[in-house]
Order: C-alpha cells, then structure tokens, then sequence
C-alpha cells in the first residue's frame, strides 16, 4: 500500500517452477531453495516491516554464520517484523538466474530480495565487500546509494568488517558498528516510521541511533602530506579530517554494546544440506581478555561477558529438543575462559548422558586444562588438535602478547599426543612487527620438534599441520600504525618454510600473498578505495577469499586505473599523530591505551590477561552505565 | 548347550520388533539434496521427535536407519522407505503421531509399519524403481521421437560415475520400461520410467534423460515407486 503499484508488482514471489528449472544445471542446488526446517515463514501482508539477512558468500559459510541467526531470531520475534534470508549465490546459479532474467530471492518465500524494507548484508570480513555488490547487483538494487531511493530496501552493514568500513561507504546508507541486537530493532522502527519519506530524510532519522553509523554525512578531506623524504608522489596524502556534515551526526560513534549476552536462539535453523559448521551453537561468551596485540576480534568484542552456566544449560537442552543436532559447539574467541566451563561440561554430560550428544570448543588456549577439557569432551575423535602459537619464538610471542613459550608448548605437545591425538595443527603468522629470520626459522623447527614428539608418543601416523597466514594490521589494535609486510619478505618466507615444513607427517598451508594484500589493503583504507573496490568488482572481483574463484587480475587492474598508491596505504608506518580513516569509530578501547601497549610490544613486554587486574583499557570508561556481573571486569 | 539355545530362540521369537519402515515422501526443496543429506534430515527429524534410535558402537557411534534406495539429487519421492531400529518397541502409530511437525515441511510421513528385525535389508529385495519425469521447454513430439529411437537401441553405452569416468556401462539393459505422456502446462511432456535397480545394475533416471539428449531440459523427478522382489508383477 505504501509502495508504488510498479514495486508492489515486484513484491511477488518468483514461482518455485522458475527456480527449479534452474537448478539441475548447478552444483549443490540445495543451496537455493530453502526448506529448512526452523525457517520462519511469516504472511508478508500482515507484516508491517520486512527485512531480509543476507551473508555475501555462499549459502554453507552463511548458515554457519551465527551472527545472521541471532538477528533472525531477534526480528522474528517482533510479531511486526518478517526477516527472510539470502546468501550469494555460487558463480554457476548466478550465472543461471542471470540468464533466466531471475533476482536473487529469499529462501522463506523467494521473494526478491528488492522487496524488502531493509536489507541487512553482513561485513564480517573485507574478503566479503565485493561479493556485497555482487550481491546487489544480483538482486537488481543499484549498487550506490547514491543512485537508489527510498523505494529500494535501505542496505545495512555489519559485522566485525564495519570498524573499518570507509572502502564501502559509497554502497551502504549505514553501518552498525558493535552489537546490532539492539540497534537492529531501533533501525527498523525508525524505517517503519519514517517510510514516507526520501531517503536522504530516513538517513537523516536514523542518525539518532547510538552506534549506528550513517556515512553520507561525514565529509573527508585529504591533504597532502608533508613527510620529508618521499618523493612526490601525488596520491601519497593522509586523511586529514573526518567531519560531521549534519549537527545531528556525531563526530564519534561509538561501538554499541550490550549490557548482558542477549539470549541464544532456540530455534536454530537447520539446513537440509553440510555447511561449514552443522551444528547446534551457544554462544558461551562474548569478548576476550588475552589482550593479544595482533588480534582485531579481542579489542573490539570488549567487555568479556559470559553466560552464566545454568542459562548455558537449560539452553543446551532446549537447542537439542528443537534441533535434533547431534552435536553443541560452546561459541567464544577463548572457550576455557569461561569460569564454570569444565564443570558445565561435566554437568551436561552427565545429564544428556545415552543421548549421543558431543560438544566441541571451537577454540582453546594451548594449556594443560585445555587439554583435560579436550579429552572430558565424550564421543570428540580426537582427530586433531589445534594450537595457535602465532609466533615462532618467545620474542616475538612477547611482542605481539601470545601468552606460552616454546617450551611450555613442546610439554603440552606431549600431553596431546600421549593422550591419544594423532594430529596437531599449529598456526602461525608471518609478517609480524618486528620479525626476523630467526622468528622464521623458529617455526621450522618448532614443527619438527612437535612432529618428533608426535612419532615419538604416538606413532608413525601422528601428523602436525602448519598453517601460515600472513599478519594484516587491523583498524583497531594495537598493531594499527604498522605497516603491511611486503611481498619480497612474505613470499621469501613463505619459500623458506615449504622447503623446511616438509616429509613424513609434516604438512604446510599458506596464503597467497596477493589475497592478503586485497586483505590488508581494504582493512586499512580510507574512502578513496570505493572507487577501487567498485572497479574490481566491475572487472570481475568475487569470491576474494576463495582461491577457485577470486580474480586477483582485477584488482591490480582496478589499483591501477584508480591510481592508488599501495605504499601509501600499506607499507609505511602510519604516524601516531596521524588521523586514522577509522578514527572516528570508536570500540570503547582508547588509543591511548594502544599506544602504551604499543610501546610495550617495541619493549618486548607482556601485559597479562586483564581478569586479574584491570589495564584500564577504556571499556570501564566508555560504558559506565552498562557494568554487570557478568562483565570479567571489576566494577567501576 | 540345546537348552540355552532353547531359551535364545524363545526369546528371539517373542521379543516384540523394534524395527519399523517409514513410508514417506519429499518434495520441493528435499528433491534437490542428496540421500546422505538426506540420511541427516531423517536423523535429526527422529531425534526432535524424542524416538529412541539404536545406535552403533564404537567411536563414532551411528544411528541404525537404512533407505531402500538413495533418491538421486533432483528427485522427490512419492513412495520411499526408511527403515529403522529402535532402543525400545513402539507402537507405530506412535512413531507416525511423534513425528507430526517434527519433519521439514517438504518431508511427509505415510505410514509406519512394523517389520520383523530378522527381515533382509531392503536395499537387498528392491529390484526396480518407478519414476515420473516432468518435461518442459521441449515438444511433445521431440520427446516421442528420442523415446522410440533410444527403445530400438540394444546397447547404450554410458560413461560411470565418479572416479571411474573412463569406464563405460550399458545403460540399455537398466531401462525395462520408458513411455511418453502428455502433461499440463507448464510442463510439455510426461515420461514414465522403470528403471532396474538391484546391486551393482541400477537405472539413474537423469542418466536415461542424458541418454535422450534431455540432459539440459527443466524437469521435475519424482520416484514414484520402489518394487521388492516378490511383488515386481502388480
């Protein structure tokens, strides 16, 4: 009613006849029908408020995506409110509904995805920006907000990606920056209420939402930079100011937060097909207080807050009667954290004993009470486990705060092998500041100490895998002023390690260099790169982070024609005086304390784990009024 | 000794079965997923519905379900049989009534029986399937006319599946029935076919497709009918 005849006209759903006509040309159709039991299907005239969650990838990463089900969850339940789902299809259905003059469509009701008031796109990663156009373009919405209006949905972005969301701000009207359980909703109301409007007057509403970021009025200006000693090369500018065009944007925006872990869905949607991770989730904690300086994810998910345990468990039960799964994974960057987990763990099993239900913790700490917990998990097959040392060497674990030494490792090595693992995987990083070849060899060598051990206690079957990534300096850490690795020293790296890392039970992963360069190059830039993340696109950029389908000759292309200076964004050392593109958004946690932790990591010095003592990071500072008991910090 | 044997077959024979065929259908969005997706659809089905499984032992412990036969990617059924083995004896009517809304919408259950646990497994009397394809974008007569001309051929030979690609079968031998229909719009023509399925010879209904030259034509495939041994006369 409110929509012009023409839109509601597109409004209907595409016929089921049209979508499987499609589908005996593709690989894994599954993928794009929906189906799923725990889908939730609302009338779409009786609802006032459509919204549709769309993850840029391909529908087995974005059904693993808990992000996307928690805010499923928490707009299904507004009666008002219909959210549906979309993931981007893979480059065979594309092609297919191209050729068929199809949209992308929603797997509730394969409507549209044009249709709908609100479309939210998850930027949990730069690899995914993108695939975000592709995905509007797929659904037949210009891709600039610019050339939409207020008849097409209002596009959102969200996700760890939007600390940093300058490349992609000519594509998105807003970004949530933080926790969207809240905001979500807020969005949503002020979109219903202000529906009449233009666009440019909706945007203009929402700027009253905490943490929400509206990017259309912020102006950036560059300027030429003064540094002595470069050349002039023309683009080689600093961003000088991030200003609010409108009284009402904030000069800062603040992450949002919520005081409490909102409660984990029930109703978890269970797809009819594998995913990445088929399985049931309880988000067991959020936040982490290692403190490691490299570690974008830790800084900005801040405070720690856990479930307390008998909502973990009353929780477990009700997941299982609704799913079915077989299988619960306690979701959390650090699970042997949590305060009761080894005696949750005891409990529920106990409890669910004969049901043929397994746990797994999808990420532990390289400690002897890791491993207990490992082996407590009945029914897990031991099959590998995983340690993620980063770094070669205690140096350099210091300096980017990874809290084990070699030989603390080489002893817990023992331990997983003795007690029955065949096969342990080691994460390492390179690139980091301040390595050096040393670092490099350290790795070598830590691997085939870890492999002797494995053959040693284990047998001639035990294996170690090594999986090499090369750092990214993220907006937000500690790490931030650094500059991006180069290629020489990567890939000479790189071959250093292939040649080291091989024979009987070794294996070795790494990244091409060119993929964390793209990486590397959207986290870190600034506004100008909307230019080149449109033209890569153009070219044919997708998939950046899947080696089978990304186009890396698109992007050197598109870097080219846009004439962006890579030195500029990537390898020099950033001032600390400078102003950041990403300054103007704020994770709670202030510079300041990244500067001294940065000092710190030049020193060669720890900071511990900030349960026991507080470093006054700024989270108690920003958020005075959202304090709990759940917080893992001492009441302000 | 005689008298313990005795007593195991008293037992054996008085012991109430606890296992139970699942006659049901799929559609929709279940046609397109394969039977090991399938195979956890049901699992996760059985479990929601609280129905005790037996499971295997061991270190990856599984539940005892077996199919009659895989559905192919891209086929619905209208007919299939899952059987299954249970902790303890149920009523299968009860089974039926624990199952109602705990199944994806797609997914439908007909009917459940008991069935003696000594029975053979059902991939082990199944000797041919039945299967309805619906054509569209393709004419009547171009359907009749590969119909009959692949039906003159004595031997289609076909690539397998799989790693074994650059080996051949013989397809011909696999197709005992295939007739031509008319259909309603929006599809154009109905194919019925009966196709063997024993171990080791089984008829792929996209593959009797691939074999007309209708391997790009939209379609819709249901199996209309799993046949046992004993009863292939109707």
């Amino acid at each position: 009613m409110h929509k012009t005849d023409l839109t509601t006209l597109n409004t209907a759903p595409i016929s089921w006849e049209a979508i499987e006509a499609c589908l005996h040309r593709v690989k894994k159709p599954g993928r794009y029908v929906g189906g799923e039991y725990n889908a939730v299907h609302k009338p779409w005239d009786e609802t006032a408020l459509h919204v549709c969650l769309a993850f840029p990838d391909i529908y087995e990463l974005g059904m693993s995506n808990f992000a996307l089900e928690i805010l499923y969850d928490v707009l299904n339940r507004q009666p008002s409110i219909l959210a549906e789902r979309a993931y981007l299809p893979a480059p065979d259905m594309n092609a297919q509904l191209r050729a068929a003059g199809l949209p992308l469509y929603t797997l509730e009701s394969y409507r549209p995805v044009a249709a709908f008031d609100i479309l939210a796109i998850s930027t949990a990663y730069e690899q995914l920006f993108t695939n975000a156009l592709e995905l509007m373009d797929l659904a037949n919405i210009p891709i600039r907000t610019a050339d939409r209006s207020e008849s097409h949905p209002l596009i959102i972005g969200g996700g760890h990606g939007t600390f940093n969301p300058e490349p992609i701000t000519d594509f998105f009207d807003a970004f949530v920056v933080g926790e969207a359980e809240t905001i979500i909703l807020e969005v949503s109301q002020v979109i219903q209420e202000n529906r009449a409007l233009p666009r440019e007057a909706q945007l203009r509403a929402l700027l009253k939402i905490p943490g929400l970021y509206v990017p259309s009025f912020y102006k950036t200006t560059y300027a030429l930079s003064s540094k002595p000693g470069k050349q002039e090369a023309q683009n080689d500018t600093q961003t000088t100011t991030i200003q609010p065009t409108a009284p009402e944007a904030p000069q800062h925006i603040l992450k949002r937060l919520e005081s409490a872990l909102p409660p984990t869905p029930i109703r978890q949607l269970i797809p009819n097909i594998e995913v990445a991770h088929n399985r049931g989730v309880v988000e067991i904690q959020r936040g982490c207080t290692h403190g490691c300086r490299f570690c974008q994810a830790g800084a900005i998910t801040r405070p720690v807050r856990e479930r307390p345990a008998d909502e973990i468990a009353d929780t477990v039960e009700a997941i299982l009667k609704t799913t079915g799964y077989e299988e619960i994974a306690f979701l959390s960057l650090s699970a042997a954290d949590h305060t009761d987990i080894a005696e949750l763990l005891t409990r529920l099993q106990e409890r669910l004993a004969g049901q043929h239900v397994g746990f797994s913790l999808p990420s532990l700490r390289i400690d002897s009470f890791s491993v207990d917990l490992a082996e407590s998990l009945q029914g897990s097959r031991k099959s590998g486990f995983t340690f993620a040392p980063e770094a070669g060497t205690d140096a350099l674990r210091r300096r980017i705060n990874k809290d084990i030494s070699t030989d603390d490792l080489l002893k817990i090595a023992e331990e997983v092998f003795t007690r029955g693992w065949r096969t342990i995987k080691l994460y390492f990083m390179i690139g980091l500041p301040g390595e050096t070849d040393e670092d490099i060899k350290a790795i070598a060598d830590l691997a085939h100490q870890v492999r002797k051990i494995g053959f040693r206690l284990g047998g001639r079957k035990t294996e170690v895998h090594v999986s090499i990534s090369t750092f990214v300096p993220k907006p937000h850490t500690v790490f931030q002023w650094e500059p991006f690795a180069d290629r020489e020293t990567v890939e000479k790296r790189q071959d250093y390690l292939k040649g080291a890392i091989r024979g009987r039970g070794l294996r070795l992963a790494w990244n091409e260099y060119t993929s964390s360069c793209i990486e590397a190059l959207l986290a870190r830039g600034d506004r100008r790169l909307n230019a080149v993340v449109e033209r890569a696109w153009q070219l044919g950029a997708r998939f950046d982070a899947w080696d089978e389908w990304r186009d890396p000759n698109a992007w050197e292309q598109a870097i080219t024609e846009i004439g962006i200076d890579l030195d500029h964004y990537l390898y020099r050392r950033r001032d600390e005086t400078e102003q950041l593109p990403w300054d103007h958004l704020h994770s709670g946690i202030e510079k300041r304390f990244f500067l001294k932790e940065y000092q710190r990591s030049q020193r060669g010095e720890f900071l511990h784990d900030c349960r026991s003592q507080c470093h006054a990071c700024g989270i108690l500072r920003n958020y005075p009024d959202l304090w709990m008991e759940e917080w893992q910090c001492p009441k302000p | 000794m005689s008298e313990a044997v005795t007593t195991n077959t008293y037992t054996h024979e008085s012991a109430p079965t606890k296992r139970y065929r699942i006659t049901f259908t799929t559609s929709g969005p279940l046609a397109h997923i394969s039977v090991l997706d399938l195979g956890r659809v049901w699992e996760r089905s059985l479990r929601r519905a609280g129905i005790p499984l037996r499971y295997s032992q061991g270190f990856n412990p599984r539940p005892k379900i077996q199919f009659a036969s895989p559905l192919p990617t891209g086929c619905g059924g209208a007919a299939e049989w899952l059987d299954i083995w249970l902790e303890t004896p149920w009523e299968p009517a009860d089974i039926a009534a624990a199952l109602k809304g705990k199944t994806p919408d797609a997914l439908a259950v007909i009917q459940v029986n008991a069935v003696p646990e000594s029975d053979p497994a059902l991939s082990e009397q199944l000797i041919a399937t039945e299967t309805l394809v619906l054509l569209r974008e393709i004419d009547l007569k171009s359907v009749e006319t590969a119909v009959t001309a692949l039906l003159k051929e004595t031997t289609l030979l076909r690539p397998k599946r799989g790693r074994r690609r650059d080996k051949t079968y013989d397809l011909r031998p696999l197709i005992k029935t295939l007739e031509v229909e008319t259909a309603e719009a929006p599809w154009t023509a109905k194919l019925f076919m009966r196709l063997v399925a024993q171990h080791g010879a089984t008829g792929r209904p996209d593959e009797v497709l691939a074999a007309l030259g209708f391997k790009d034509t939209p379609r819709r495939c249901t199996r209309t009918r799993l046949i046992l041994g004993p009863q292939e006369d109707k």
